[in-house]
């Protein structure tokens, strides 16, 4: 392998990251702040998919910019199901059974909404970014790819600024962190969990309007990507968007250059094989080993 | 039974608390007036905690009344109790460990009619605490013991409160931290802020305390100005190293003041 092939491989999976961080983010705040596995995320990802498909066949929309309306449309959404079906599960502080079937089951009904409305036919969006490519001297890199990392980290970033220097963040993080500790400090827990819901879900909206650009996509599109984004999570923790971003960006380098040792056609086994390794060998993730390290410290 | 003089802050009135089946209040009724540190002791068990977290509304009486400067609060969800100017400085103090010292501190003016003041309010909390001020910007989760009993006595004290319910502000340190947290605790009665304290230091508690229940099993079985409260045979006797004997041997709700 050259240096340019070594280049390439890794830019091409610095870009995947970018979207692979904000397919898992929504399912980390939501775990944070109501220990939900949301299990329904892959489907708000496909919905994301097609809610872009649509305004681009409809209105002609650019699916970049699809992706970032996508984001108060299933903020909307997800606040809308919090209130009529989760804010009636049981409060607890780990998961429970119940809420993982009820998330089960919305996922299977999103998913049969999706057959219903759309068929079974696979679909993509073909924009004339599509296939454009932009060349830095030897290296090349696909245009969508580039653009689709730059709304990926954006969306990154806002939730980092959010989570970070306002009320809202503070008070998510404190649930996060403290349940207990936020609520006798004022923290609306109910209030808090509707609106982290809402943006759980709007983020899984926005993946999956970004990831619609890059695949072609069916109503069962989310499934491989829901499994991709536990092995992240359980690789960066639950805590943090750093961690998040971190988890991503593993998960991207190993899937990237592994092309060079695994045939393609084991490529889907590829995060399988790594959420396996790393629950046995580091079950805290890398956060865990950092926690241990100032533990010893 | 005696009415304290000045007007109350906070009455509980016949309070009774449940975790799912097992009840663990039987019907406290206490007051605590402006102005005063009102402390609340008893063995390991005895439910002080459960009463303080039904002050702030983290558990649900399943009877009996929460009356906050007049008015019943004990319908209210711990956002709108936290509103009135109550805070309570928790058990195991329970920062966020992943936070920064001012993010903790600024936490405890989360409700929006407090945010206005937060600047001015970490100023006085610095004021009172140079140590959390020199370390502002550390994690919480890396902060000693006595800081980060500091750090929840300052988060307290940035709800602005007019009642304090300080939940053994001691536990787990050092005697020299001790005396220290006791001393702030001292400063902030002087600032006019009332408290209601439980303590398992009991002589300390009495001590810096105006008046005094002693709990057992979900029961008040005395009270008392804290003066007489430490001359009393019972507590003497079963709190401050006097032989201990069967909490259940003494008569139960006999008021130590006539
Ligand atoms: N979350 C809970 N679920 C069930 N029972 C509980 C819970 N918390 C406390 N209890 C029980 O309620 C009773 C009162 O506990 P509480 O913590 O209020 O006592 P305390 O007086 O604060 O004791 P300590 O001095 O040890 O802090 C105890 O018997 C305890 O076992
Ligand atoms: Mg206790």
């Amino acid at each position: 392998m050259t240096f340019v092939d070594f280049l390439n491989l890794l830019i091409a999976a610095l870009l995947l990251a970018g979207i692979y961080a904000v397919m898992s983010v929504g399912m980390t705040v939501i775990y944070g702040v109501m220990k939900i596995v949301n299990l329904a995320h892959a489907g708000f990802m496909m919905m994301g998919a097609y809610f872009a498909y649509e305004l681009y066949q409809r209105l002609h929309l650019d699916p970049i910019l699809a992706a970032l309306l996508a984001f108060p449309f299933f903020f909307l959404v997800g606040v809308a199901v919090h209130w009529l079906l989760v804010r009636w599960l049981p409060h607890s502080d780990r998961p429970t059974l119940q809420s993982l079937l009820l998330m089960f089951g919305l996922w299977l009904v999103l998913q049969n909404i999706g057959y219903l409305i759309w068929g079974n036919t696979d679909r993509s969006i073909l924009s004339p970014r599509t296939l454009a490519l932009v060349h830095l001297g030897p290296i090349i890199i696909s245009s969508l790819r580039l653009v689709v990392f730059v709304a990926a980290a954006g969306c990154m970033a806002v939730l980092e600024i959010a989570l970070s220097r306002t009320w809202f963040g503070r008070s998510v993080r404190a649930l996060i962190q403290n349940r207990y500790a936020g609520r006798i400090v004022g923290v609306d827990d109910e209030k808090t969990a509707r609106l982290t819901f809402g943006m759980g879900i709007a983020f899984a909206g926005v993946a999956g309007a970004l990831l619609a650009t890059l695949y072609s996509f069916d109503p069962d599109f989310g499934r491989p990507f829901l499994l991709r984004a536990f092995v992240i999570i359980v690789l960066g923790g639950l805590e943090s968007v750093s961690g998040v971003a971190l988890g991503a960006l593993i998960l991207a380098l190993v899937e990237t250059f592994s092309i060079l040792f695994v045939p393609a056609s084991y490529q889907p086994a590829i995060s399988f094989a790594l959420l396996v390794v790393v629950l046995v060998v580091l079950p805290g993730g890398i956060a865990g080993l950092w926690a241990k390290r100032r533990r010893l410290a | 039974m005696p009415e304290p003089v000045p007007a109350p802050i906070l009455e509980l009135q016949d309070l009774e608390v449940s975790y799912g089946a097992v009840q663990v209040l039987w019907g406290i009724s206490l007051s605590v007036s402006k102005g005063q540190v009102v402390c609340i002791i008893g063995p390991n068990g005895a439910g002080k905690t459960t009463t303080l977290n039904a002050i702030i509304g983290v558990l649900k009486p399943t009877r009996g009344r929460i009356i906050l400067e007049g008015q019943d609060i004990a319908g209210l969800p711990p956002h709108q109790r936290v509103q009135r100017h109550i805070a309570l400085v928790p058990e195991g103090r329970h920062l966020w460990p992943g936070m920064s010292v001012e993010d903790n501190l600024m936490m405890g003016a989360f409700p929006p009619a407090f945010r206005p003041r937060v600047a001015h309010n970490l100023e006085g909390v610095y004021g009172m605490f140079p140590r959390l001020k020199e370390r502002r910007h550390q994690l919480a989760g890396t902060l000693s013991g006595g800081e980060q009993q500091m750090c929840a006595l300052g988060r307290g004290l940035m709800a602005e409160p007019h009642l304090l319910l300080l939940d053994e502000p001691s536990l787990g340190l050092a005697p020299i931290l001790v005396d220290e947290i006791f001393q702030f605790v001292a400063e902030i009665v002087k600032h006019g802020v009332t408290i209601l304290l439980v303590a398992q230091n009991i002589d300390y508690a009495l001590q810096v305390s105006d008046y005094g229940y002693v709990m057992e099993t979900g029961h008040i079985v005395l009270q008392g100005a804290s003066d007489m409260l430490l001359n009393n045979q019972h507590v003497q006797q079963a709190y401050l190293g006097g032989s201990i004997e069967e909490p259940g041997a003494y008569p139960a709700s006999q008021p130590a003041q006539g």
